[in-house]
């Protein structure tokens, strides 16, 4: 019997900078119990990057792992998880993780590894050339100042066109808090890129011919996989269509699933109409555009077609084509990008002719992708861009920016809403530019540290959307009430967490989800109507666990948290039922380790609780109630007044909210006092080390109540 | 009309009834007559013929395992393939004669049902496809009829209109619920 | 000579071309323009001597056809027909090729305008097996005659138990389309899967299509440096038919 469960690479890359120095573990023996993934990457921070570690000390380790699934045909596996001391994390750095998808974790695979550990920092620009095991490090000072497409190129002209490259710009090489990483044109791991760039390390080169053993009967995998595909319904699992159908009792315009027949990739050539039956398994491709979705209907005229992660039918990202690009800004007629990305340029600006769904906001949204996933600046879910507003508003920059900068900055382009202003603002944040550049580029830290701007004052305002520690909300109580509250505590970064939402805006009537949330998380009162809360009860908080543990195991298993869990169908004949057992079927399937879901939740439970350790330890605090798991002020208020849990309203009640974290505490088997996890906790997931280590230092209570 | 003669009559309607529902049509028993008739169903005898199959078919529709029924707006029996067309969609077919019902029905359908209030652009889109002087006429109509005053109207901060029934929905959730619509693309 | 085909269809055919009744191998070849159909028609493939080396064989009656500019570059048929025809995930072993012209079309990583994939202007290129007609270029490379029509769908398909992975298959396929397993040392190449091929039933946009055959090998530029590889005992089998005009007694 093989030594390696199906499904894996087999094998852990260590590459030390310092040294020039490869090793290699294998990924079962040594990180099985935390399955791969975030999970890897949270046991190497433990284990190995001391507490109070900065994220640009040599001592930060960076870790790119991908999960078991990645590389195979389940649906939504190109994921790849990069987990480190995360720099803009504020007041001080603690783990967190970025996200890519693309072709980076397949390629990975392919080439022989599950992850990739890299330690220290070079002396000079490298880059790492992995090719089916063989490893090296190579010179990239020619490679060091130029942008990721450049960088990607150049790369591929070593390596041969079917190489991936996962590559930071010139944001990461100036360590700016908002740098990304970048594989695969569009798909960037927002916030770890300056770590990269902290050591020297410019980009990593993927390429392989090897491929994965699948455990299990392959009729059997076939069977499942078919499966999978059937109860798919469009980009984050929306599961009715946004026009009545035929073949649909539901409909929901605000779905994202806008593939009607009838609607055309325009810029395709030909065009391509979208025909036939909206379930055909052979049509999964065309029933999401996002631009569409974000931009309106005249996006469709600019689409080439979808695109996104390897294996992955849904094709979250769309390939726009739009001339005016190149004759009014001379850029690439062709950008890519999917929701937050194609939002990226939009953003800044607080009106634009036409409205948000005008052609000035297309070209902003073009100008934004392009520049941005090239210089690889990292938006931070959109709050790069509320910063500079609230900021230009309240007359800060100008009372801040020196006269000389003020004064180079086209601000009435911002106020007239012409793109253009773009092409000086984001260069100026890639490169540091200035003071502008420079605080922008530090994330909200940026201005609370640079220009001593208050966090309450932005915890105050709605319209930042801040919500703690440097970052904002991610679907918290507009999207989800006390559920959306809770897991946004829980994270050092915004949550990126899409279980519970993907859940409550997949557009079927609320008695249909009221139903399938009873058979899932044990009562229809786990589920409200969206801004029509009502108080908190224990059902709450189960969702709200089994949220945060299916993100966890997504990331540890390489599978899209953007797309799952897949609770929820578009098939009528199942009751518009999914399966809850999904994961735990594959993994069993592709490891031939029988792990059901209860086991594999288990798992899943089991890395969460070290992210939290990990937290513990570095805040140095049991206190995560009072100390990290907070919640802003704007929550429990209402513009117009309103009283919480009364219709129309997002508003939260303080009460309510201690009753929802102290059920999610209860739940979790953590200390209600601190929310910090118990001895028991830790020993009940075989963190029993862990505990000890927390406990030597105060930092775990004994029992909890 | 032996048993025979009246199981084929009866396979035959059904299949005259999926036809048309495959052509997004709701039919009525004549017009299932109708097609009956000119698909040569009745031969030489066809008056007599038909008569009994006029007597027969609302009976043999209704009990057809493959076929659904539902009452039309205009008071008649209509019948579709609920495996080709939805009951929703057949409902909407049902209507289109009446911008008004259309539009109505469907606004309280969906303050109901989900809840939520609808963007007046969805009437413009398939399958409704109505201009939109159809849709402004409509809606005064609506608003000078005791029958639709539930009817109403609400405009977001960037003006988008949505359309809901105070029957099922509060005017104040309404406004939320349309204004949390809108912004979605803002809620990536 | 002719073993099973009725005498009467030789005959007309013959005297139609203006041959005599008693033919020889390549006259047989020479009386029509489409030989090779004809001969498919009449299933004479076999017909030719106790065990000669494999030359011509009978045109595939399915195709995959694969349209790039539906193709959202997802990697799922190479992903289906690796796990479904070698239990692994593994695109390298995959009988239909999109990683190679995925990131930056067929000319690869030149930078400027013209460029196709994902950094181009966004056209993936699939490379899809011809099932090329008469002369196929990896069977008639191939020197242990292990590359055959699936007795189905005529697909051209390795016989792995007479493969000896000598790689002159791979050699001689004008658009890199063989495959080689490594681990088994093997070639392996699209054999349309017994007429469901995985990769047109795992494509998510539709991209493919499974269609009757059609002589598709003077569309689309060879990607690959041709050279000519026949083995000597083939070369003889050739110049049985390939003889100089001059020598050709029958008329066209």
């Amino acid at each position: 019997m093989p030594a390696t469960p199906g499904g894996f690479a087999g094998k852990v890359l260590r590459v030390d900078l310092s040294t020039g120095k490869f090793s290699t573990q294998d990924t079962f023996e040594r990180y099985g119990e935390f399955l791969g993934g975030t999970g890897l990457g949270y046991q190497v921070l433990w284990e190995e990057v001391p507490a109070g570690a900065g994220p640009f000390d040599v001592a930060n380790k960076l870790v790119f792992a991908t999960g078991v699934l990645a590389g195979t045909s389940v649906p939504c596996s190109g994921r790849t998880a990069i987990t480190t001391i995360f720099p803009s994390c504020w007041p001080k750095a603690l783990v967190g993780s970025g996200h890519m998808g693309g072709q980076f974790a397949a390629k990975l695979k392919y080439a022989g590894y599950d992850a990739i550990i890299v330690e220290g920092r070079a002396e000079r620009p490298v880059w790492l050339f992995i090719r089916d095991g063989h490893v090296e490090l190579r010179d990239a000072s020619r490679l060091w100042g130029g942008g990721i497409r450049r960088t990607t190129l150049e790369i591929s002209q070593e390596m041969g066109a079917d190489c991936c490259v996962a590559a930071i710009g010139q944001a990461g090489e100036k360590l700016a808090p908002m740098a990304t990483v970048v594989n695969s044109m569009s798909h960037s791991a927002g916030g770890v890129g300056g770590v990269m760039g902290a050591k020297k390390l410019k980009a990593i080169g993927v390429q392989g011919s090897g491929g994965l053993r699948i455990a299990g009967d392959r009729e059997h995998w076939e069977r499942l996989v078919k499966f999978h595909l059937s109860i798919l319904g469009a980009n984050n699992q929306h599961v009715v269509p946004a026009f009545p159908s035929p073949e649909s009792e539901y409909y929901n315009p605000g779905s994202r699933w806008v593939g009607e027949p009838g609607k055309r990739w325009g810029a395709a050539q030909p065009p391509v109409e979208i025909t036939g039956s909206i379930h055909d398994m052979s049509r999964i491709s065309y029933r999401t555009n996002s631009a569409a979705y974000f931009l309106g209907e005249q996006a469709w005229k600019h689409t080439v077609r979808g695109n996104g992660c390897t294996s992955c039918p849904i094709r979250c990202h769309t390939t726009l084509k739009v001339p005016a690009m190149a004759t009014k800004y001379g850029l690439n007629e062709i950008a890519q990008g999917t929701c937050i990305a194609l939002n990226f340029g939009r953003f800044f600006f607080p009106a634009l002719p036409g409205g948000p769904k005008g052609q000035a906001a297309l070209e902003a949204c073009m100008i934004g992708m392009n520049m941005a996933d090239d210089m690889g600046i990292w938006s931070n879910y959109g709050q790069i861009q509320r910063d500079f507003i609230k900021l230009a508003n309240e007359g800060v920059f100008q009372a801040k920016l020196g006269s000389a900068e003020y004064a180079s900055v086209p601000w009435d382009k911002w106020r007239a809403g012409d793109p253009a202003f773009l092409l000086d603002l984001i260069p100026r944040i890639g490169e540091r530019r200035g003071e502008l550049g420079n605080v922008l580029s530090q994330g909200s830290a940026g201005p609370f540290d640079h220009w001593g701007i208050p966090e309450s004052s932005w915890e105050a305002d709605h319209a930042t959307t801040y919500w703690k520690m440097g970052h904002p909300k991610h679907h918290a109580n507009e999207d989800d009430g006390q559920c959306g509250v809770i897991i946004n505590t829980q994270y050092n970064r915004d949550a990126q967490c899409h279980s519970h939402t993907n859940f409550v805006r997949n557009g079927l009537p609320l008695h249909e989800q009221k139903r399938l949330a009873g058979e899932l998380w044990g009562s229809p009162d786990s589920v409200d109507a969206p801004g029509h809360y009502t108080r908190m009860n224990p059902y709450k908080a189960q969702r709200a666990k089994w949220a945060i543990i299916r993100k966890e195991l997504h990331d540890c298993l390489g599978l899209c948290n953007w797309m799952g869990p897949w609770v929820a169908s578009p098939l009528k004949e199942r009751g518009y039922r999914g399966d809850n057992s999904l994961e735990s079927r594959f993994y069993s399937l592709a490891t031939g380790r029988q792990l059901d879901r209860e086991m594999l939740d288990l798992a899943g439970e089991r890395v969460f609780t070290l992210h939290r350790a990990l937290t513990i330890r570095d805040m140095a605090t049991v206190d995560m109630r009072g100390a990290h798991d907070r919640v802003p002020r704007w929550v429990y208020e209402d513009p117009q007044g309103a009283q919480p849990f009364s219709q129309g309203t997002i508003r939260m009640d303080r009460e309510d909210i201690g009753l929802a974290m102290d059920m999610f505490y209860e739940i979790m088997r953590w200390d209600k006092a601190t929310g910090a996890p118990t001895r028991a906790a830790y020993a009940r997931l075989n963190l029993d080390a862990v505990g000890k280590a927390l406990a030597d230092k105060g930092l775990a209570p004994e029992s909890g109540k | 009309m032996n048993p025979g003669d009246t199981a084929r009559l009866a396979d035959a309607a059904g299949a005259a009834v999926r036809a048309a529902s495959g052509e997004l049509r709701l039919v009525d028993c004549e017009a299932v007559l109708e097609a009956l008739a000119s698909g040569g169903q009745f031969g030489e005898s066809e008056p007599a013929a038909r008569e009994a199959a006029r007597a027969l078919l609302p009976g043999l529709l209704a009990a057809h395992p493959a076929l659904a029924a539902l009452e039309s707006r205009t008071g008649r029996t209509l019948y579709y393939a609920p495996d080709l067309l939805s009951r929703t969609y057949a409902r909407i077919l049902d209507r289109k004669g009446s911008p008004l019902l259309l539009m109505a029905e469907e606004i309280r359908l969906n303050s109901r049902d989900y809840p939520r209030p609808v963007p007046v652009e969805l009437f413009q889109a398939p399958p409704f496809g109505l201009a939109s002087e159809d849709i402004a006429r409509a809606l005064a109509a609506m608003a000078a009829d005791p029958e639709y005053r539930d009817i109403s109207s609400a405009t977001t901060a960037t003006g988008a209109v949505y359309l809901f029934s105070t029957r099922h929905l509060e005017r104040g959730y309404a406004v939320f619920l349309a204004q949390r619509a809108e912004s979605a693309d803002m809620n990536p | 000579m002719v073993k099973e085909q009725p005498p009467t269809l030789i005959a007309l055919a013959a005297s139609a071309a203006g041959l005599d009744a008693s033919l020889s191998r390549r006259g047989f070849l020479l009386f029509s323009a489409c030989a090779v159909s004809s001969l498919a028609a009449l299933g004479l493939c076999e017909a030719f001597g106790a065990s000669p080396p494999v030359v011509i064989l009978d045109n595939a009656t399915g195709l995959i056809l694969a349209d790039p500019s539906r193709c959202v570059g997802c990697q799922r048929c190479e992903l289906a027909c690796s796990e479904f025809n070698d239990n692994r995930s593994q695109p390298s072993l995959a009988r239909i090729k999109i990683a190679r012209a995925l990131n930056y079309g067929l000319d690869g990583p030149t930078g400027g305008s013209r460029m196709q994939g994902l950094w181009g202007d966004g056209l993936v290129v699939q490379g899809v097996c011809r099932q090329c007609p008469h002369p196929v270029p990896c069977a008639t490379a191939c020197p242990e005659n292990a590359i055959v029509p699936d007795p189905k769908t005529g697909a051209r398909m390795v016989d792995a138990k007479r493969c000896v992975g000598c790689r002159l298959c791979q050699r001689a396929c004008p658009w890199g389309m063989m495959t080689f397993d490594e681990d088994r040392q093997k070639a392996s190449k699209c054999f349309l899967c017994n007429g469901k091929p995985k990769c047109v039933e795992a494509c998510p946009a539709g991209a493919l299509r499974f269609v009757p055959w059609r002589d598709i090998t003077r569309e689309g530029r060879p990607t690959v440096a041709p050279l000519s590889v026949i083995p000597a005992a083939k070369a003889k089998a050739c110049a049985d038919c390939h003889t100089p005009a001059a020598k050709k007694g029958a008329r066209r």
